[in-house]
């Protein structure tokens, strides 16, 4: 009667699944970040100037999202701000990318290590995820620099995690100690034991970090604490949309909102089929 | 100026017996102080401040009259301020207000580092109940807008919870203050000032798009509304754009290029803009009304000084602008030509160009910048608009244009934006200006004998005949706009005769709230 | 039977007890290396009144003349003693500050945390009980969505549609504008919260919804299950009566452990609704270069992960007894 009787019946192509899935769901996500940074370098020139005839527009054939109090077109913003939140979110997510890395593997090394990564993880854990994020970039001063930095220092714990126990599996399994037997050394292992199980898990990690680090730039934004509000950005529109939702003006609200989830969600959509093919098991667990 | 209907309603209303559940004022203004009502922190900068009254106050004509002070003398070496306080005024707790409450008041602001500055302030003495005196480390006359602005505190009852529970000799008393929420006040019946029309007054902060909100549902009567925003007004209230000194101007660096720096590194002076043919000629020419248009909509009008329409400004100093024809012709005489015919002029292989910054986040001083610059190509100047943070303003602005906004009610203001001494200290005199005859008029009008006396000095440091720092002396600035305030009011409210605003938009406006009356039942 | 619970907590105290320190100088770092300068930060828009001398004497009062690692001492003395100094921008102690603001963001967030949960794990039950049928897709589809969606943004399309376009809620604030206090009846109190309250369960509601329905349909699959539905009991019913009893457990764990991202979103929430809380004096703190404000709220909401963290720890093994070993 359910899916329960039926699922063993088609293992075989539920295993192949997630890989197709996967693929998908990376075509998409991949094609609307092309998108987004070749739309905004396309922006005709002007397409972002303050335009005193067409203010406050409803969406209409020459302004699909409508126009804002000084009469700038808001596709044409939204598509900046997007491509600005992109690069930003892409920087901040590789930077935390690459602490994960560095963290999650010392702490491999010997149990100093190990003991001073758990109380990073512990402290960076130990504040809500927004409240450390304005106390960093307040730190910073604000500004693009402040939310790379903001966003790197706090989304490394889930994957350093994930790296630690892999590499430390890794490391207690035999053929580590056969190598290490052979007479190779620690850099050769690590390379050739370790590097090649742990990149999928990275670049699924990667992928899983990026959306967040969008949404929060957004959110840092959006209080003033994120990217210099003379740059398009999300967050910054939609603080801008905030007075203009009281004279109805709905439109100047939608387009932003609706763009930024749109990439967050086909890249949370994308790290998580990764994520699910990099540890098959863990779909159900 | 003769209101009919209001007077008839006031004289309705004195008729008729009080009502019990006369109709609130709720005002949707911001200005919420996050520290608190005490004045010693810097409560009660602009507008009313509502729980204290001060010895002198501002008239809507910025005319200096007595409040808790009947008299006032300045010595006649500007050291010593003399003042008779009237024997009625009494906290709303029922205690009399004494000299010794002056002086305490006084000495407490002086050395309490918040944000009323009485650095000048040698001590205050209270020479018996009634009479106070107030001496100066030097001879400085805008020290009388400190005596308007300074509420009174009670020496008896003043202490660490003063600002979240203020008692005052002021109109109004609190009855609750939800901190982030609103403030709710009620009269105070001590008051020396008379009756107010309102049995208690809202003041709703939360965020300026709540308070449009409630506009919107009539909720409240009187809100502080972006200008862009403002012709659209809801039912039953009108649109009032108020008058300002919130202006905005092209700060010229004055210098030349000499290769040296700020404190922290960053370059001073401009070859371009150090030529006083070229700031002259940007004067004339720019055309204001169309700036005013372009960039406010049409809310405001063009500005000529810092101080438009104050007592201390200088209206000789003016000069017409929207006249291309005479500020080519200023370019020709300065040897400023088109040699090359690419539409800019030159002066001995310099190209008359430079950048105008603003702060890229502000849409006003974008449109301001990008409306002059337009204007000034025809002249042959080439003003390239650059949208920066502060941070890079405050990095580039001893060396590059930038459009910057001041207006106070307080001509100290002119003397921190025109005097050498503050030549590159934070955003005062960002072009390095420096004239000794300017300075010696700035000075003179400090050490003024009387604030009218000071006038004539503030005047002539902006045109004395031959020089100033005005357009048509030095041209130190080219002033472009006065920003207006707007609000909605209900069309039952009438605030009376309103100042000249000073910058920042919304608290100012309740300067003469306890005259305000509702016009309909 | 209990003898779990003291083993657990002095555990978790002892972990408190250098967090707590190692967080204060973490946080004193991190506010010292701001290059925001907190005087012209307080002087703002009053920069034509207040000289050069006065900008000295107000970095005098705050201390701000002295070395850093003096003022950490200074700070640490005062923290040994239950004070957390004076916040710069409210000009009053920060625990008053803390004190008065964190009743108005505790009931954002408290309504938020038991909505989220009723209705994450109401759905998360429904969607296994139908998996791979169209509830179960849309379901996930809109936790899917609702991951996604920045929590600032939902608030502003539910202004736009309940409050502005529809006229039904308020748009802003706790209370209706002109009351006092006491004037102000219980209804208004809960219209004035619908909309906060609804944008911040969003926050917390995806998260629940997808595990629920894991742990639903791991139970499904399970002997036990399949032995039930054989005797005829139908899915949902199976959901919510013995699935209920096995997920829930996990889902209060999954969601109090979660309990502090519901902070972050009351930061936002506060700042959209003008909702007078703890959320929006971080704000303030942050823009004002408030750092004795920032490094309280800092020290607050850490108490506040750790507490949820605790309570999650209690639920976990008041769920599970296989977890009562030594923590």
């Amino acid at each position: 009667m359910s899916d329960a009787t039926k699922l063993p019946l088609c293992l075989p192509e539920h295993l192949r699944r997630p890989q197709r899935r996967a693929k998908r769901h990376g075509i998409v996500a991949l094609a609307i970040l092309g998108a987004v940074l070749a739309g905004a370098v396309l922006l005709p020139d002007g397409a972002l100037s303050v335009n005193a005839a067409t203010r406050a527009q409803p969406p209409q054939p020459a302004h699909l999202m409508g126009t804002d109090l000084l009469g700038r077109d808001i596709a044409a913003r939204t598509l900046a701000a997007l491509a600005q939140s992109v690069q930003v979110g892409l920087l901040a997510a590789g930077a935390s990318t690459i602490m994960a890395v560095v963290l999650g593997l010392a702490a491999t090394f010997g149990r100093m290590a190990d003991h001073v990564v758990g109380l990073l993880t512990e402290l960076a854990l130990g504040l809500p995820h927004f409240v450390l994020l304005i106390m960093i970039a307040f730190a910073m001063g604000g500004g693009t620099a402040g939310v790379v930095v903001a966003v790197a220092l706090t989304h490394w714990p889930r994957l350093a995690r994930v790296l630690r126990h892999e590499a430390q599996t890794i490391a207690a399994s035999d053929y580590v100690a056969i190598s290490r037997a052979l007479g190779r050394s620690r850099l050769w292992v690590a390379r050739h034991h370790l590097a090649q199980p742990l990149v999928p898990q990275i670049v699924a990690g990667f992928i899983v970090i990026f959306p967040h680090a969008i949404l929060h730039e957004a959110g840092l934004s959006f209080i003033g604490l994120g990217i210099e509000p003379h740059l398009p950005s999300i967050g910054v529109m939609l603080s801008e949309s905030l007075r203009e939702i009281m004279a109805g003006h709905w439109w100047v609200a939608a387009a932003p909102g609706l763009g930024l989830m749109l990439v967050a969600l086909t890249f949370e959509r994308f790290g998580e089929a990764l994520r699910q093919l990099s540890n098959p098991a863990g779909e159900e667990a | 100026m003769f209101r009919p209907l209001s007077t008839m309603a006031i004289a309705l209303s004195l008729m008729l017996p009080v009502q019990a559940d006369a109709r609130p004022l709720v005002l949707a203004i911001g200005g919420e102080p996050d520290g608190g009502f005490d004045p010693i922190m810097g409560w009660g900068h602009y507008g009313n401040p509502l729980f204290q009254s001060t010895l002198l106050r501002y008239d809507a004509g910025l005319n200096l009259i007595g409040d808790l002070a009947e008299d006032w003398i300045l010595s006649e070496d500007g050291l010593v301020w003399q003042l008779r306080l009237r024997g009625d005024a009494m906290f709303s707790d029922g205690t009399p207000l004494t000299a010794e409450d002056v002086a305490f008041t006084y000495n407490t602001a002086r050395a309490a580092g918040g944000l009323a500055d009485l650095t000048v302030l040698k001590e205050a003495r209270a020479l018996d109940a009634t009479t106070v005196e107030l001496e100066l480390t030097e001879p400085r006359i805008t020290f009388v807008s400190r005596l308007a602005t300074l509420g009174i505190v009670p020496a008896a009852s003043y202490g660490s919870d003063y600002a979240r529970y203020p008692v005052g000799s002021g109109p109004f008393k609190m009855v609750e203050w939800r901190e982030g929420e609103q403030l709710v006040v009620e009269p105070n019946p001590h008051w020396h000032g008379g009756a107010i029309a309102f049995e208690r007054v809202s003041f709703v902060f939360g965020s300026e798009e709540a308070g449009q909100a409630l506009a919107r549902t009539g909720t409240a009567d009187l809100v502080a509304v972006p200008p862009s925003l403002a012709d659209a007004a809801p039912s039953g209230m009108k649109v009032l754009h108020v008058d300002t000194v919130d202006n905005r101007g092209l700060a010229f660096p004055m210098v030349f290029r000499t290769g040296g720096t700020t404190a922290a590194g960053t370059p001073i002076g401009n070859d371009v803009t150090a030529d006083r043919a070229i700031r002259v000629a940007i004067n004339q020419a720019l055309d204001r009304e169309a700036l005013v248009a372009l960039a406010l909509n049409g809310h405001g009008r063009p500005a000529t000084g810092p101080a438009d329409g104050l007592p201390w400004d200088n209206p000789e100093a003016a000069i017409p602008g929207n006249d291309p024809a005479a500020a080519m012709e200023t370019l020709e005489t300065g040897g400023w030509t088109d040699t090359d015919g690419d539409g800019i002029r030159e002066k001995d292989g310099l190209r008359a160009a430079f950048q105008v910054l603003y702060p890229a986040s502000d849409s006003t001083r974008q449109a301001l910048a990008l409306g002059a610059s337009d204007q000034l190509r025809e002249i042959g100047i080439d003003a390239q608009p650059s949208g920066s943070s502060w941070d890079e303003i405050g990095a580039l602005m001893h060396s590059e244009v930038v459009v910057l906004g001041w207006g106070a009610h307080d001509p100290s203001e002119i003397f921190y934006l025109h005097h050498g001494d503050y030549a590159g200290v934070d955003y005062y005199n960002t072009g390095h200006y420096a004239n000794p005859t300017v300075d010696a008029h700035l000075e003179a009008a400090e050490a003024a004998p009387s604030f009218d006396a000071s006038l004539a000095e503030w005047k002539a440091a902006a045109w004395d005949g031959e020089t100033g720092f005005s357009l048509k002396g030095d041209a130190t600035w080219a002033w472009m706009v006065n920003l207006d305030h707007s609000y909605w009011v209900s069309d039952c409210l009438d605030l009376g005769p309103l100042q000249v605003h000073p910058h920042g938009h919304g608290f100012p406006i309740t300067h003469d709230l306890p005259s305000w009356r509702w016009t309909c039942e | 039977m209990k003898a779990w619970l003291p083993a657990l907590l002095a555990g978790r105290l002892i972990r408190l007890a250098w967090l707590l320190p190692l967080a204060a100088v973490g946080l004193f770092t991190l506010i010292s290396l701001a290059p925001i300068d907190p005087v012209q930060a307080y002087v703002g828009g009053r920069t034509s009144q207040i000289g050069p001398e006065q900008r000295d004497a107000i970095a005098a009062a705050w201390g701000l003349d002295r070395p850093a690692v003096e003022r950490f001492a200074n700070w640490l003395g005062q923290l040994a003693r239950g004070d957390l100094g004076q916040s710069i921008t409210f000009n009053a102690p920060v625990m008053q500050v803390i004190a008065a603001r964190l009743p108005a963001s505790l009931a954002l967030i408290g309504l938020a945390f038991v909505l989220s949960f009723v209705l994450g794990t109401a759905l998360g039950l429904v969607a296994g009980a139908t998996r791979g049928r169209w509830p179960d897709r849309v379901i996930r589809t809109i936790a899917v969505v609702m991951a996604a969606s920045p929590g600032f943004w939902v608030a502003i399309l539910l202004v736009a549609f309940f409050a502005v376009g529809l006229g039904w809620l308020p748009a802003c604030c706790a209370t209706p504008p002109g009351q006092l206090a006491a004037e102000v009846t219980l209804a208004d109190r809960w219209r004035h919260m619908v909309l906060p309250v609804a944008t911040l369960s969003v926050v917390g509601i995806a998260p629940l919804v997808l595990h629920t329905r894991q742990s639903l349909v791991a139970f499904l699959d399970s002997p036990a299950a399949r032995h039930l539905s054989a005797h005829g009991a139908t899915p949902l019913h199976l959901a919510f009566g013995p699935g209920l009893r096995h997920a829930a457990g996990v889902a209060l764990t999954l969601h109090l452990a979660g309990a502090g991202e519901l902070f972050g979103g009351s930061v936002l929430a506060e700042a959209v609704f003008a909702w007078p809380g703890l959320g929006q004096a971080t704000v303030r703190a942050a823009t004002g270069a408030d750092a004795p404000l920032l490094m309280g709220i800092g020290l607050a909401t850490l108490l506040f992960v750790f507490a949820g963290n605790l309570l999650a720890d209690v639920a976990a093994r008041l769920a599970d007894p296989r977890l009562r070993g030594p923590a």
